[in-house]
């Protein structure tokens, strides 16, 4: 089986090696190489489907015993998987966003939030990514509502490197964990980095004017674009990497905040309940008198077709758009 | 044997004059009854409706062991009418999973876990449960994880009549029919009532039994009050790989007389109507 090999270095040990000989890869096809590897080391591990496998997925070309495509029935896979999770499997669904998170959410929060069930959610089609299939194939609002249900992981990896590291973690960690992905962009951050761990931010990009915190493929890109065309203009910009929206790092929020003027967050999510709200609440709770800049979904939705770029400039979430806010942001008092 | 002559053994003859399965029967009910006069009541008439269907299960037809509630080689019972908790409880209290005078002591009280839904921190429970459509889900799940592990445990999910209006049960009940999953058994107390009246004037659950047998169940109706016939149909050998479901006509509050045969969907019992609940049971109040 070559699917997980296309050239010769192994996912498992050797990821990054992996990553350049497969550079066309998205951050969801990722996903699915990952899972079919690391599934070799983990018998107990199975995959779920309702009707988006797509065709070819490489788990289930190499595990076919453990890939249940289940027809159209979202929330009832998501209900399965708390029962399959219940006799020791550890149980991945995938589906899109919007489905995932809203038409099944009452069976996730019943099947994995509250029992904190070995589940794990993985959606694509995050955000606008769905672009031209319309609003019902996008969403804006599910780390919000996954963000609010107790002990629940929440993660929106930013290249296709942390998307794999992120898999990785989701198997080592016993309890529900939500995976949020986009759907076509090939992503792929040349910034050194540390170690990825959940729960842990990674500042990839010191810097004392402003500081960008940003999640997932377009969140990150957008930011660390904009600190570069910032730092043109004199103004110097630290960029966090926040993958993890659950639990959250306050503390690389709260040294942000001290360390910068001012802070932006910058997401494909609904400007409400996200990231740009999980950091509000964060500098609130806990005192720092910064003022929050949020760059994200303009709390609407997009009911012409277009494509994805053209959606997220609409929503003034392209560097340029976001660099020029930020500097009439700085020129006014603070 | 109908449904009459069953009544009038659970409630009129002593202990002694009944079966071992019918003397549970009786227990379990008197203790329903009590768990309605405890503060905060209970659903009192789903509750009586189910008792006869948990007697032959818990009682006689599922592999258990009460004093080892995670036992691996047990077998699953989901109350997917979460809301008949106070029939589920005092019937694990009945077969040994806990003792009934604490359930009665601590049903709906401060800090207990006996809430007025399907806890799972219940001995015996797996699921939490009250929220409808949900446990055939996580029993098709539970059966398609055991056969994936090569395991014989069986797997039974209890749904009211009136709760196979959620769309969610009929997504799990093609799945598990396009699965095969011949160790799951779907049994539906068809009470005819539900929260805000009878059934068939809300939202008609008529021809269930050919509905499901067009989904592909090995199907069968029941008295839900007859225990012979309930274990011929729960142990009866399985044919094919076809899951198996069960429409077992029952009556809310069956077993009190005093309610005529319309037993309340909620009560919350003054000591006064206890006692008269349990003297038309033929009970010592």
């Amino acid at each position: 089986m070559s699917d997980t090999q296309t050239g010769g270095a192994d996912l498992a040990s050797a990821p990054e090696a992996w990553l350049r000989e497969n550079p066309k890869l998205s951050n969801r096809q990722i996903f699915r190489h990952a899972l079919a590897r690391f599934a070799d080391q983990e018998p107990r591990l199975v995959l779920l489907e309702a009707d988006l496998g797509g065709g070819g997925d490489p788990f289930e070309a190499r595990h076919q015993g453990r890939y249940f495509n289940l027809g159209i029935c979202e929330a009832t896979m998501l209900d399965m998987a708390c029962g399959m999770a219940h006799v020791g499997h550890v149980v991945f669904a995938h589906t899109f966003a919007p489905f995932g998170a809203m038409r099944a959410c009452e069976q996730v929060r019943l099947g994995m939030a509250y029992p904190q069930a070995n589940v794990k959610l993985v959606c694509d089609y995050g955000g606008v990514s769905g672009a031209f299939f319309g609003p019902t194939h996008h969403a804006i609002e599910d780390l919000a509502i996954l963000r609010a249900m107790p002990g629940m992981t929440v993660f929106s990896p930013a290249d296709g490197l942390e998307t794999l590291l992120a898999t990785r973690a989701m198997i080592e960690h016993d309890g529900p964990v939500y995976m949020r992905l986009g759907r076509n962009r090939v992503s792929r951050l040349e910034e050194p980095r540390g170690d990825f761990a959940l729960g842990k931010a990674l500042c990839l990009r010191e810097g004392t004017d402003v500081g960008l915190i940003a999640h997932g493929e377009i969140g990150v890109d957008v930011a660390l674009e904009a600190a570069r065309r910032l730092e043109g203009q004199g103004v110097s910009a630290r960029v966090v990497n926040l993958h993890t929206l659950k639990p959250l790092d306050e503390a690389a929020i709260l040294e942000t905040a001290e360390r910068t003027r001012l802070l932006v967050t910058v997401e494909e999510h609904n400007i409400l309940g996200g990231l740009g709200g999980a950091v509000c609440e964060t500098v609130c709770a806990h005192g720092p008198a910064r003022r929050v800049l949020r760059i994200g979904i303009q709390d609407r939705y997009d009911p012409l077709a277009g494509s994805h770029e053209s959606l997220l400039l609409g929503h003034g979430l392209e560097s340029t758009a976001v660099a020029e806010r930020i500097l009439g942001a700085l020129s006014r008092p603070q | 044997m109908t449904a009459a002559t069953t009544d009038a053994r659970v409630e009129r003859s002593p202990d002694s004059a009944l079966g071992p399965l019918e003397a549970h029967a009786r227990h379990i009910r008197r203790l329903i009854v009590r768990l309605a006069a405890t503060p905060a009541g209970c659903h009192l008439g789903g509750s009586l409706s189910l008792v006869e269907i948990l007697v032959a299960l818990l009682g006689c037809v599922m592999t258990l062991r009460p004093e080892d509630p995670h036992w691996e080689r047990r077998d699953h019972l989901i109350l997917s009418k979460g809301h008949a908790a106070a029939g589920l409880y005092a019937a694990l209290s009945e077969f040994g999973f806990f003792d009934p005078e604490e359930l009665v002591q601590r049903y709906n009280a401060e800090g207990s876990p006996f809430t007025g839904h399907v806890n799972a921190r219940v001995p015996g429970v797996d699921f939490s449960t009250g929220s409808l459509g949900h446990g055939l889900g996580l029993g098709t799940g539970l059966a398609l994880g055991y056969r994936l592990k090569g395991l014989s445990n069986r797997v039974y999910v209890i749904c009211g009549d009136g709760e196979m209006g959620e769309g969610s049960n009929w997504e799990a009940l093609q799945i598990a029919s396009h699965q095969r999953l011949s160790n799951l058994t779907v049994i539906i107390d068809r009470n005819g009532g539900q929260n805000d009246g009878p059934t068939e004037s809300i939202l008609s659950q008529a021809a269930l039994a050919d509905r499901l047998l067009m989904f592909g169940f090995d199907t069968v109706e029941v008295d839900g009050h007859d225990l012979p016939a309930l274990l011929q149909a729960l142990e009866a050998p399985p044919t094919g790989t076809a899951p198996r479901a069960l429409i077992a006509r029952t009556r809310k509050g069956a077993g009190v007389p005093l309610f005529k045969g319309k037993g309340p969907h909620y009560a919350v019992f003054s000591p006064e109507q206890l006692r008269r609940a349990l003297v038309s049971m033929g009970e010592t109040p």
